[in-house]
């Protein structure tokens, strides 16, 4: 090794190590006060505790308290109410998933205006004035899964959708995988897009009474994992199960993660909630601190926050049977040291930490 | 019209009542079999795949499991009253089952603990009805957040999967699984079981009598010596318990608690037993008329998968045809009645 290279080397890891010396020391920090909530409509789902697990861890590096709030309805008007209880309590950030984009735009342009940071998650409320907006990819979600069961089915066959008409990331998700289906796997048919609302017993008509009709149906897609129960269901007593007919759903659940390991279902995709938190966490509490960043955008100089990201994609996996004991919920928990998920939801007090 | 002559201490004469019931009850359910015998030869002359014994097989396991909550729903408005709860309470029924059996309890005496919390619900809410005076509509509109929110904190929100459990327990998951004979249906069988057993028992018994009373007129059936609160809390009790045998074919039939199961079941319970002649003031209907209004709707869905009808129409189609089937009955059954006059 010539003197030049190991001088190289021992400069770049001298210039690390104080680097990461130093960020260890003087990294990032909130002061023990500051409050950053995570807020959710219908608060008992699934999909928002990884997603709060890593907020709050996150929260926990940065030195801040962290909490889980919502309402357990899927209403509009109670999360709004929540929204404006939390700003209340003057908060310095809030991560929320808003139901409807029309009826947040005041309330997160109210927050801003407070000095509030606000960053949406998993759905968003583009005409406010929200500091970042962080999801996975409904897009992508239809498309990869286009793609995933156009390659298993070989290029030809007869595949059928179920969806829940009039929520947006489902209808965007189905919408997405009709349109990939049709544009890069001529060779497939769709041949029946139902409305089955997250009704497993509505799920298992559809398909029973499709596959009549089309007794080749060779896959199905749905934007969700309820129906994914009732479309197994319907494919074990079709005959063959999902070794003749492909099921791929949106999202895992511990059912889910099941049927996978059993074979019932071929495939979930599921948005990565760990990187929707700890990233949203991060954005929020840039936003909340526009003191430590100064980019060229002209924001900070005429007293704006400088921190706008108008998008952040969280990425996704395929979940299948290989894969699947990595996403069960509670053993998420207990692998992050938690008692259980109801101890993972806790508020996040780092001053508090042993 | 369809009322009844009351006594002078207001009460309805019990012969009379009966002729009047039956009559109505034979023209409104005469009227919906027509009305789906019409559809029946429309779907079988335009659809090749409609006709099939599979498509049949199909249709009617489609209303099987709803079916079970209806005709609790059908008992409950013949007395006067309406439980809005049943859809939570059907979930918190395959909530305490699936938990009792991932704690190894015995399944079947899972699923008798499960209906005895049903039953325990239904008596609650008959208590808050009979001796607080609270109404129906009030009394189950807060269980059905109740119910839900005991899921909710049963589970955190998390579905509970049985898809291990239940491979090891082959004669529990016959009920919701099973085939007799490879053909059959398990959920069919005990459907109709069940259905044609509560249809001889509103049309026959005696105890069926106190809640057509009551459900006609309450005042006049208290004034003739019927212990009213006792009736109201049975049909409570009996409408959460049906609502639970429910959820626990259900949770047997998907392996598994989707939280947001039974989601709109009472509108669903609700909707067949008006469209069969169940009337929402009581004192009128039939379990055989809700069955009809319920595999009317039934049927017009499978009509719509089998042609293939955009997803985003299928709501509007569903419930226009369905008010024109009401409508066409309501015609009938006024041009009858002007021809009795």
């Amino acid at each position: 090794m010539s003197r030049k290279l190991m001088a190289f080397i021992l400069t770049a890891a001298f210039i690390f190590g104080t680097t990461a010396a130093f960020a260890e020391i003087n990294g990032l920090k909130g002061d023990p006060s500051e409050e950053y909530y995570q807020i959710q409509m219908v608060s008992g789902v699934e999909y928002w505790f990884p997603v709060f697990a890593a907020f709050k861890e996150a929260g926990n590096r940065l030195g801040v308290k962290t909490f889980y709030v919502g309402t357990t309805e899927y209403d509009a008007n109670k999360e709004v109410e929540v929204f404006d209880q939390i700003l209340a309590r003057k908060p310095k950030g809030i991560m929320v998933h808003p139901i409807t984009a029309e009826a947040f735009k005041e309330p997160i342009d109210r927050a801003v205006a407070q000095g509030v940071a606000v960053v949406t998650f998993a759905a968003d409320s583009p005409e406010s004035n929200r500091h970042g907006y962080i999801t996975s990819d409904n897009v992508r979600e239809g498309r990869y899964a286009a793609r995933a069961l156009g390659s298993e089915l070989g290029g030809k066959g007869k595949v059928m959708t179920l969806r829940n008409p009039g929520q947006s990331n489902h209808d965007i998700r189905v919408d997405t995988f009709i349109k990939t289906i049709k544009e890069e796997f001529p060779g497939i048919e769709v041949v029946a897009d139902e409305p089955t609302n997250q009704n497993p017993d509505k799920a298992y008509t559809s398909v029973l009474t499709v596959a009549q009709k089309h007794p080749d149906l060779g896959a199905i897609f749905m934007p969700e994992a309820s129906s994914a129960m009732g479309a197994s269901r319907a494919a074990v007593e079709l005959g063959g199960g999902s070794a003749k007919i492909k099921i791929i759903c949106c999202d895992v659940n511990e059912q889910i993660l099941d049927m996978l390991k059993t074979g019932d279902v071929y495939g979930a995709i599921n948005p990565d909630q760990g990187m929707q938190g700890y990233f949203g966490m991060l954005t929020l509490f840039m936003a909340a601190h526009p003191e430590l960043i100064h980019p060229m955008n002209g924001k900070l100089e005429t007293g704006k926050n400088p921190v706008y990201i108008p998008y952040i994609d969280n990425g996704l996996t395929l979940v299948t049977a290989e894969n699947a004991d990595y996403f069960y919920v509670d053993k998420y928990a207990q692998s992050l040291g938690y008692k259980d998920v109801k101890d993972m939801l806790s508020p996040g007090d780092p001053s508090k930490e042993k | 019209m369809d009322t009844v002559k009351l006594t002078e201490t207001g009460a309805a004469k019990p012969s009379e009542i009966k002729k009047k019931k039956w009559k109505i009850l034979e023209m409104r359910e005469l009227n919906l079999m027509l009305i789906l015998l019409v559809i029946i030869i429309g779907l079988s002359l335009t659809n090749e795949y409609f006709a099939t014994w599979t498509n049949l097989r199909v249709v009617i396991g489609s209303f099987s499991l709803d079916g079970i909550a209806v005709i609790g729903m059908t008992v409950i408005l013949i007395s006067g009253g309406i439980d809005l709860s049943i859809g939570s309470v059907m979930c918190l029924s395959m909530t305490i089952c699936a938990l009792l059996i991932r704690a190894s309890v015995n399944p079947w005496l899972s699923a008798l603990l499960a209906l005895f919390g049903c039953a325990v619900a239904g008596l609650i809410m008959g208590l808050l009805i009979t001796k607080i005076h609270l109404s129906h509509f009030i009394v189950t509109l807060c269980f059905l957040g109740i119910a839900r929110g005991i899921v909710y904190a049963l589970t955190t929100g998390t579905p509970i999967s049985l898809v291990g459990a239940l491979k090891d327990l082959p004669a529990f998951r016959f009920i919701g699984q099973g085939q007799v004979g490879g053909i059959i249906p398990m959920t069919v069988i005990i459907f109709l079981a069940l259905a044609v057993a509560s249809e001889i028992f509103v049309r026959k018994s005696s105890l069926m009598r106190l809640v057509f009373y009551t459900g006609s007129s309450e005042k006049a059936a208290a004034f003739s010596g019927i212990n009213v609160d006792r009736v109201k809390l049975a049909t409570c009790v009996t409408c959460s318990l049906f609502a639970g045998i429910e959820g626990i074919i259900y949770v047997n039939k998907f392996s598994g608690v989707p939280v947001s199961a039974g989601t709109g079941l009472e509108m669903t319970a609700i909707a067949s037993a008006v469209i069969g002649g169940v009337s929402m003031n009581g004192g009128r209907g039939s379990v055989l008329g809700a069955i009809l209004g319920l595999a009317l709707m039934a049927l017009v869905q499978n009509a719509l998968t089998l042609f293939t009808a955009p997803p985003f129409w299928q709501d509007l189609i569903r419930y226009l045809i369905v008010l024109g089937a009401v409508l066409l009955d309501a015609l009938q059954k006024n041009r009858a009645i002007r021809r009795m006059a």
